[in-house]
């Protein structure tokens, strides 16, 4: 077998986070060779998912209140508890993110052929947490309504709600047309609040709902933003069957395709190294000379590497949580003929949750349950993903969503937490930059939907990879891999 | 073919060290080819596709290569998901790739669930005369260490190529709840994406 500096390739890529990975996919079905590194000895740096024991030497890697992308990272576990499962029963993921129907992410994934192996499933209603009246009372769960069915029948929503909500669905399909524009353009950049509450007369609730399927995390956007986002969740609904707008691949979401995506790469005649980062480089005029951590030496004419030192401009506190419980209320299908979900997400409204001292807390809160349908915990179980904008109370804030979370969705008992996991994720790099041989890959936001701005940086990187053959190369077009046979009897 | 879709999908694995000749038997058993000079690892195909009757029922069998990616030891647990069964193969001349035989089988099974059947294969039965450094009982109490099944076989003699896959689906056939139970099939929600389907669609039958 060749060893690895008898080759000069035409790109190394370091990391094996999503963009890393579509773009090894990319590339190396585009003809190109490819090695492909990362320091972790696991696959999806910042994308990935972890069974317990992984979990746990991760969080030793990041307890520091900073390291990184990842700090402040610590694991709760009530004394005495023994609900939980073997370590690999789990598979919690650092960054799950849903992905919108339409999302550009889903077409590449199919037109590549790398879908086959994916597994997705239905993200099922979206609810807004609502706080108890009085002490005297629980918390509650009030599901936001996202298609003209829902309104038309939803029961806590006055007939003038109905109809403020219906118009502003119809505009909103319809947003880029001119009378629309003519309606949005002087708000463009003013805050989306201000736009339901000054065109669509919408109350405080109202807005909430609103701004619960923009899954915002500090529930402030511009005008034209908070459009686009709405339109992306209307026009997904219902795209791949009746009753969701999103999907999320099981066993633990990005992370799965991010390998999906390596392998792929693999087949197409990537090299793959874990556990091997970049030691030195040397730029020459022809080529780029790495020394690698494994002890080989390389050369290629492109390195591309991702940031994980940049921490960024803003970053998410995350709790992870696992409980003791199905939370079935949370996965019923709602709508006939819809695959039951496996996934559904509360938004608690700045304000709504209060803190230690009985203020209440000015950022939103969100949550992701997923079911053990996700392959993500065992059954009987439930993984909550908490994540909130970070704050010197974020971490308050999410204990506290919790525990009203569970109180609001329980009627008996509480069900035990039998374990929790705390920690912060920076925003990363924003832009990609090249820099001779070397092109740097920004990071995936940490928002709670995949954004499909992540997917540019990938297809210009390929693009520079490519060079001249950009040309007479279609972008993540291929056909399929697998070679059909013929038949066989095997019969004793 | 469409009817071909319905059919119960069998998804089994060949793992194990770098040039152990994994690709050879499969190439064999799938297309009756052998070609000696071949030694580099395989790229290029995803998975093949067998259409095999065990007992009168028809199955759709499809078999995954390492893709290159044992060589590092870099296969992804996404790999491993949903397999029915698993091929370990070494090469009965190389003591050193029957050394690393330990770690494949505990791979195999940290990222398996319970019941997957798992089949060890001493292949290059061929070289066993002229070079063999792994005798037949070492690789049988190997197997049976794992509950695994095991067989020597040559892709260049053709010498009992089928007898680990038709031995293997049958294995996976006749376990109770393999094929449709509990994290192995697909999901009752999954969601498809794709205009064609889902290769792996009619688990639960």
């Amino acid at each position: 077998m060749d060893s690895l500096g008898d080759t000069v390739w035409d790109v190394v890529i370091c990391g094996t986070g999503l963009q890393q990975s579509l773009l090894a996919l990319s590339l190396s079905r585009s003809g190109k060779k490819i090695l492909h590194i990362d320091p972790n000895e696991y696959y999806g740096g910042p994308d990935a998912a972890f069974s317990l024991q992984e979990t746990e030497a991760w969080v030793g890697r990041h307890a520091a209140p900073s390291s990184g992308l990842f700090k402040s990272a610590s694991i709760t576990k009530p004394e005495g508890s023994t609900g939980l499962s073997f370590s690999r029963a789990y598979s919690l993921a650092l960054a799950p993110q849903l992905i919108h129907s339409r999302s550009k992410l889903l077409s590449q994934l199919v037109s590549s052929r790398a879908y086959k192996q994916v597994e997705f499933l239905a993200v099922g209603s979206f609810f807004t947490f609502k706080p108890a009246a009085d002490p005297e009372q629980k918390p509650t769960l009030a599901r936001v309504p996202s298609t003209r069915e829902d309104i038309a029948f939803e029961a806590s929503l006055s007939l003038k709600a109905k109809r403020g909500l219906m118009k502003f669905l119809k505009f909103v399909l319809d947003y880029e047309g001119e009378a629309q524009r003519g309606v949005w353009g002087p708000h463009t950049d003013s805050p989306f609040n201000d736009f339901l509450q000054k065109e669509f007369k919408m109350d405080s609730d109202l807005q909430k709902y609103i701004i619960t399927l923009t899954l915002s995390l500090d529930g402030e956007m511009s005008t034209k933003d908070g459009l686009a986002i709405i339109y992306r969740h209307l026009t997904s609904m219902g795209f791949f069957g009746p009753g969701f707008a999103a999907v999320y691949p099981k066993w633990g979401g990005i992370s799965e395709i991010a390998q999906v995506a390596c392998r792929a790469g693999a087949v197409g005649g990537a090299v793959y190294m874990l556990g091997t980062g970049i030691q030195a480089e040397e730029t020459s005029s022809n080529d780029i000379q790495l020394q690698l951590t494994s002890g080989d030496t390389v050369k290629t004419k492109l390195l591309v590497r991702d940031n994980d030192k940049e921490e960024g401009t803003f970053s998410v506190s995350r709790l992870v949580a696992i409980v003791a419980s199905p939370l079935k209320a949370l996965f019923e299908s709602v709508v006939e003929g819809a695959p039951l979900p496996a996934v559904s997400v509360t938004a608690f409204p700045a304000g709504s949750l209060r803190t230690d001292a009985d203020e209440p807390y000015d950022y939103p809160v969100s949550v992701a349950v997923h079911s053990s349908d996700t392959g993500e915990c065992p059954s009987g179980q439930s993984l909550l993903y908490f994540s909130t904008l970070s704050t010197p109370r974020s971490k308050e804030a999410l204990n506290k969503a919790l525990d009203s979370f569970l109180q609001a969705v329980n009627d008996e008992q509480m069900p035990e937490r039998l374990f929790e996991l705390y920690y912060e994720q920076g925003r990363g790099s924003v832009a990609s930059h090249v820099d001779g041989r070397v092109l740097t890959l920004p990071n995936v936001p940490p928002s709670l939907a995949f954004d499909d701005a992540a997917l540019d940086p990938i297809k210009t990187a390929w693009e520079v990879a490519m060079g001249e053959d950009t040309a007479n190369t279609e972008y993540m077009m291929f056909p399929d891999r697998e070679a059909a046979l013929d038949d066989e009897m095997y019969d004793d | 073919m469409a009817s071909d879709d319905s059919l119960p999908t069998l998804k089994v694995l060949l793992i194990g060290p770098s040039g152990a000749g994994k690709s050879a038997l499969l190439t064999r058993y799938c297309d009756d080819e052998f070609d000696p000079e071949s030694s580099t690892a395989t790229i290029g195909i995803d998975f093949k596709i067998k259409k095999l009757s065990v007992r009168g029922k028809a199955y759709r069998l499809t078999l995954f290569d390492t893709a290159g990616q044992e060589r590092f030891r870099t296969l992804s647990t996404s790999f491993y998901r949903g397999a029915h069964g698993v091929l370990l193969v070494y090469d009965v001349s190389s003591r050193a790739s029957f050394l690393t035989m330990e770690r494949w089988f505990d791979e195999a099974e940290a990222n398996t669930g319970e019941g997957v059947a798992l089949y060890l294969v001493g292949a290059k039965l061929d070289k066993a005369e002229t070079s063999r450094e792994v005798s037949y009982e070492e690789g049988q109490a190997l197997a049976d260490a794992h509950g695994a099944l095991f067989c020597e076989a040559s892709a260049k003699t053709r010498e009992n190529v089928r007898k680990p896959f038709c031995d293997i689906v049958n294995q996976i056939v006749s376990t109770p709840g393999l094929l449709s139970g509990g994290n192995q099939g697909r999901t009752v929600g999954t969601v498809q994406v794709g205009k064609d389907g889902w290769y792996l669609s009619g688990c639960s039958c």
